[in-house]
């Protein structure tokens, strides 16, 4: 791992059952960037986020959070060391309300009491925009205000990287405008940023560096213009003429 | 949860009258042994309701073997009391510390196993203990244990023993639910990958649910066998204790503290009357049961109607 790397991926194997996903994937990401992760489906994107988050486990490879191997490390313990996830389909605690679901994250991500938790939760909502609808059942909001929740909840954990899953997807144009102003102001934050997304038009703009996925491996990373106008992201996403 | 209860003072002075009051009718025995042996099922089936409530209503581990945990203290005070001679509340200690033990020990492959699968399996295990008692000659085989102690508590100290017990289960659980273990708990249940994922320890949070909920469910059954004076394989063990821990979680309300103590009121209520029909009480237990999970599936604490707002905030 080379100095100002926070996270590194070493020749990582995973899958479900039989069938293997990633297949070698190695890639780094800096501290304080936005690293967007692109590819076609299938290709390993979410798995790729699973396996850093402790939710599946590799069969091989290694894994370092700030020089320190976490590849066996449960997933609790990698969300109080400072990794938080939003999920692609938003996974709210559906039986507690907003405020209780950002006080969660709050208490067992960041390690605090609920009294000093208290202030944090309610902050986070303000930023989020969720101040308003923090004693509503969080089963009861809409896909927007889910998808905000799922950031609130992370952000309310501490966290020094935040693993974004498709935030924009299913929302619609003006939907997605207003998370990604919520995203936009995650780099004023100096959160380190990894975000998968469909809709890359949206992400390009606040994104550092570009990781293209294809089988399961790295096929390309760097600068955004240079990743986007490869010949081997062209013949993914267009095909071979 | 709400967590910031405008109303707590008010509840709490409401709460510790009411203990009060059952205390010196307890200690005082002036509503007649009558009422008290009514009063200290009651306060059992709270407590074994409320604990069942906390492992399948808040925790999410619909648990169908808890009377292991009931048979089991059930027995060791038997033993202690009558085969070695020794003092009941030893009995009931050593109960309780092999409740736990047992809660401990089964925890470290029930908790493996999740939703349909844990019922089950803790169903069978509480059937598979029961088979074992039945066919242990230290424990009189079928033929049952009897309770002895000098001199025999009378049914006052046993209510006051329950009050207690009730009391200490509710406020612990209460205690528990605001404290942020509640919170993860509560996150568990809803979502046990999410809830790891947001920091919260599922492993042991799930156990810690397990073996408080054995615990305090084998003290009821420790108090339950002290007031009938015999135990029987049949009776330690009957999948009957759960299936009204269900029931009084059903009729009251499952997730509210409050829930399983209203469906405890009701269910004894109940099953004293319907025992004039033989046959038939189980049947129409069982129907209200039925009948309460079509239309009040939240149960009675929380059956008024819901603000319009909050339905149709869904998409």
């Amino acid at each position: 791992m080379r100095s100002g790397e926070i996270i590194s991926f070493d020749d990582i194997k995973a899958g479900y059952g039989r069938s293997r996903i990633l297949k070698g994937l190695s890639f780094s990401v800096r501290e304080g960037e936005v690293f967007g992760v692109i590819g076609p489906n299938g290709c390993g994107k979410s798995t790729m986020l699973n396996v850093l988050t402790g939710t599946l486990c590799p069969s091989s490879g290694r894994l370092f959070y700030r020089e320190k191997e976490i590849s066996g490390l449960p997933s609790y313990k990698r969300c109080r060391l400072g990794i938080g996830r939003t999920w692609q389909i938003p996974r709210p605690f559906t039986g507690m309300t907003v405020y209780d679901n950002v006080l969660t994250g709050a208490v067992h991500g960041a390690g605090e009491s609920v009294k000093q938790s208290r202030e944090k939760a309610e902050k986070v909502l303000k930023e989020t925009g969720l101040a308003d609808k923090s004693r509503i059942p969080s089963g009861e909001l809409t896909l927007l205000d889910r998808k905000r929740l799922e950031l609130a909840r992370a952000m309310a954990s501490g966290p020094e990287v935040l693993l974004l899953d498709e935030v924009a997807a299913g929302l619609t144009e003006a939907e997605t405008k207003e998370i990604m102003a919520l995203v936009g102001g995650l780099r004023e934050r100096k959160y380190t940023v990894i975000w998968i997304e469909h809709n890359i038009e949206t992400m390009l703009k606040a994104t550092d560096r570009l990781m293209c996925m294809a089988d399961g491996r790295n096929v390309i990373c760097g600068d955004p213009g240079e990743v986007m106008g490869s010949e081997i992201v062209e013949e993914l996403y267009l095909g071979k003429d | 949860m709400h967590r910031n209860d405008p109303h707590k003072g008010i509840r709490t002075v409401l709460y510790t009258a009411v203990f009060l009051l059952l205390l010196a009718a307890g200690l005082t025995g002036f509503p007649g042994n009558n009422i008290l042996r009514y009063g200290f099922r009651i306060l059992l089936y709270i407590t074994i309701g409320e604990m069942w409530n906390l492992l399948s209503g808040y925790a999410g581990m619909t648990s169908l073997g808890q009377q292991a945990f009931i048979g089991l203290s059930g027995y060791t005070l038997a033993v202690v009391t009558t085969r070695y001679g020794l003092p009941y509340p030893l009995g009931i200690l050593l109960g309780l510390l092999i409740s736990l033990a047992a809660a401990f020990l089964l925890s470290l492959f029930l908790l493996r196993i999740d939703g349909m699968y844990f019922a089950i399996t803790t169903w069978v295990v509480a059937e598979a203990l029961g088979t074992l008692f039945m066919s242990m000659t230290y424990v009189n085989r079928g033929a049952g244990m009897t309770v002895t102690a000098e001199p025999y508590p009378r049914i006052g100290r046993l209510f006051v023993m329950a009050l207690l017990l009730c009391s200490l289960s509710l406020v612990l659980a209460e205690l528990l639910l605001r404290s942020g273990y509640g919170l993860g708990i509560m996150a568990m249940r809803d979502d046990p990958e999410a809830a790891e994922a947001a920091g919260v320890n599922v492993k042991l949070a799930k156990r810690a649910v397990y073996i408080f909920a054995a615990g305090v469910t084998a003290l009821a059954g420790s108090l339950f066998f002290l007031n009938k004076g015999t135990i029987y394989p049949e009776s330690g063990f009957d999948i009957g204790w759960t299936i009204s821990m269900v029931f009084i979680v059903i009729i009251g309300g499952s997730g509210t503290i409050e829930g399983p103590v209203i469906g405890a009121v009701l269910y004894v209520l109940l099953s004293e009357y319907l025992a004039r029909y033989p046959g038939w009480s189980n049947m129409i237990l069982g129907a209200i049961a039925i009948l309460m999970i079509l239309f009040c599936p939240r149960g009675i604490v929380r059956f008024s109607p819901r603000p319009k707002d909050h339905l149709t905030k869904a998409r």
